[in-house]
């Protein structure tokens, strides 16, 4: 399903005070899912939150579709049309669903001249947005404390639907969800892709994403040690990378610098 | 769940998306102005004098004060945050411009120098309260801790520029500011703005939402691209002004600035927020519910002087209200707890 370059990230490097979490690192990636896979503390979040822009990294350059961009914040990335959905279910609680979806993207209607938030406006679009990817929340009223982990990873999900994000981040968006939750949230990830979106999963599934996967990047101690199709590969060897066993690199298109 | 929908989705009216009362707090608001209602039939049959139109004015007018306060510690509490030095700013703007207008006024009715005192007040809260947002946004530091320090600031320089002294010889139109009225008290007609312009602010507009969102989650906030610090800022900043306007109607109605005033009524505005529903833990509460709040305060005060008990029966009643306020509160997130944990499982 990969079909040509989407997004593109060179010599990306990461430091926390003596720890780098990220070591010149370099990727493309292209339409379809693209699995991260690695061990607690490879860098993966810090990866996923360099492209969404909550973290800024130390060096590297970016590009989309050929251009190259400044992901300096996550507004910024969001114009560019990234939108992610966080490992820790970052909604807020007391609002409701729509008011999430819209948080920070409020639309407005003028009232002798003051911007006064336009709730029927963007209830009415949430609704919308939640039928047509059909997703099952009971009422956009609903205080989003109100919902299980599966319905409100669902409206973080919509947001980027809403918003048209052509680039989705997602990191371990399962981790909370129980098994069924799981099928039906994995069901419309697939649907998005083949729309054409590019999605970018952090997961530790294996399985799942010998599957559903196009492409499966493995970082370990902050590098990418390995990427590849999930058809030129197998659960035992993507483990083997993962924990190190293998020194070697095995890239198709790019070289990394090798594991430690 | 996230369940796909059947094709044919009976299960989900397309109107129960549209139901006709949308806010989280109407049951809540309403609750508690059923508590007003019954406080106010209780003490009318108990002193049938105590529902005059005299007695009912006197109760608003000695709630304008403390509920100008409790606007803007609403805000802040519903953010997550507590301004403990609304009190003292509330003594500092009123004296700031007391000094002003008494150093200033010679003759005549001298509305120019009482209309310049309001703005002189309104600014000394305002600035007061955006120093406070300043040092809680910039330094990262526990609001708690920062208003318990200006808390104490603010008095000390109310103090230091009147030499502890209250001052007075005001012109004469300030008192009949803070005495007259058209139609109802002025005091009454500035509150009624005030309760109107916080309360749409806080469920009207953006910067009301992120008050919410930010009392909810800050990374939320954060990763929505919100610019939190000028938010944090201005937030406090908008509780130091009503309480500047608070400190100019004390000097106006009690004819004299004291670097003492508002002391005992940053208690009280904190109770009328948390007996209206606004949660410590941030995220919840409205303006309504603290208008409400602050009338079921004054009323059992008002009323347990007609009843002829001591007043200090109200200090009381308020902090038994508010710890049962609390309580409920705490109640009702236990039981919403175990409801998602019951769905999540399921
Ligand atoms: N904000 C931070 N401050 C300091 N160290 C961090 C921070 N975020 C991540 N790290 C460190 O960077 C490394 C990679 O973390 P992370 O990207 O969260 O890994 P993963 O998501 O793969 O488990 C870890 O050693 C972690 O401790
Ligand atoms: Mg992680």
């Amino acid at each position: 399903m990969d079909s040509g370059e989407v997004f593109r990230m060179e010599s990306v490097t990461k430091s926390y005070g003596g720890i780098r979490a990220l070591d010149n690192i370099s990727v493309t990636f292209g339409e379809g899912l693209t699995a991260i896979i690695g061990d607690n503390g490879a860098g993966k979040s810090t990866f996923m939150k360099i492209l969404s822009g909550v973290t800024i990294p130390d060096h590297g350059t970016f590009l989309l579709h050929g251009h190259p961009i400044h992901i300096t914040s996550p507004v910024e990335a969001r114009k560019l049309g990234i939108e992610s959905l966080y490992q820790d279910l970052a909604l807020a609680d007391t609002l409701n669903v729509y008011a999430n979806m819209f948080l920070g993207r409020e639309l407005v209607k003028r009232i002798v001249g003051l911007p006064f938030l336009d709730e029927r406006h963007m209830a009415q679009l949430a609704s919308e947005t939640l039928d047509q990817v059909r997703i099952n929340i009971p009422s956009v009223h609903t205080m989003v404390r109100n919902l299980s982990g599966g319905q409100r990873q669902a409206v973080a999900l919509a947001r980027a639907i809403h918003f048209k994000a052509s680039v989705l981040l997602l990191d371990e968006p399962t981790a909370a969800l129980g098994p069924k939750e799981t099928d039906s949230f994995n069901r419309i990830i697939m649907n998005l892709v083949d729309e054409g979106k590019t999605v970018i999963m952090v997961t530790h599934n294996i399985p799942q994403m010998m599957e559903m996967a196009s492409r499966v990047v493995v970082m370990r101690a902050g590098t990418i040690v390995a990427e590849m199709s999930p058809k030129d590969t197998t659960q035992e060897e993507i483990m083997a990378f993962m924990v190190g066993s293998y020194k070697t690199v095995k890239s198709p298109q790019n070289f990394q610098k090798g594991g430690d | 769940m996230v369940e796909m929908k059947e094709s044919n989705s009976e299960r989900q009216p397309k109107n129960g998306r549209f139901a006709s009362i949308h806010s989280p707090y109407a049951t809540a608001n309403i609750r508690i102005l059923g508590i007003l209602v019954i406080l106010v039939v209780i003490f009318s049959i108990i002193a049938p004098g105590f529902i005059s139109f005299i007695s009912l004015q006197s109760i608003l007018v000695s709630t304008a004060l403390f509920l100008l306060l409790a606007l803007g510690e609403t805000l802040v509490i519903i953010s997550g945050g507590i301004d403990l030095s609304i009190g003292s700013m509330l003594a500092l703007s009123g004296m700031v411009s007391g000094v002003m207008m008494s150093h200033y006024y010679h003759t005549g009715s001298g509305v120019g120098i009482a209309v310049l005192g309001l703005g002189i007040a309104l600014a000394t809260g305002l600035l007061g309260g955006i120093l406070n947002g300043i040092v809680i946004a910039n330094l990262r530091l526990n609001p708690l801790i920062v208003t318990l320090g200006t808390m104490g600031i603010f008095e000390g320089v109310a103090e230091l520029i009147s030499n502890g002294l209250p001052v007075s010889n005001f012109p004469p139109s300030l008192f009949s500011l803070g005495n007259g009225g058209f139609g109802l008290p002025w005091l009454l007609w500035f509150t009624i703005a005030a309760v109107l312009f916080y309360g749409l602010l806080l469920a009207k507009t953006r910067f009301g939402r992120y008050i919410y969102a930010y009392g909810a989650s800050k990374d939320a906030v954060v990763r929505a691209g919100v610019n939190t610090k000028r938010h944090t800022t201005w937030l406090y900043g908008l509780a130091g002004l009503a309480a500047g306007l608070a400190g100019y109607l004390s000097t106006a109605h009690f004819e004299t600035a004291s670097p003492v005033a508002g002391s005992q009524y940053l208690l009280i505005a904190v109770a009328a927020a948390v007996i209206g529903g606004t949660t410590l833990q941030g995220g919840e509460g409205t303006i309504w519910g603290t208008v409400i709040g602050a009338l079921i305060i004054s009323v059992l005060e008002n009323g347990f002087v007609i009843v002829g008990m001591a007043s200090f029966w109200q200090l009381v009643a308020v902090g038994v209200m508010v710890i049962v306020a609390v309580y409920f509160n705490e109640i009702q997130r236990r039981s919403r707890l175990a409801a998602v944990g019951r769905r999540q499982r399921q």
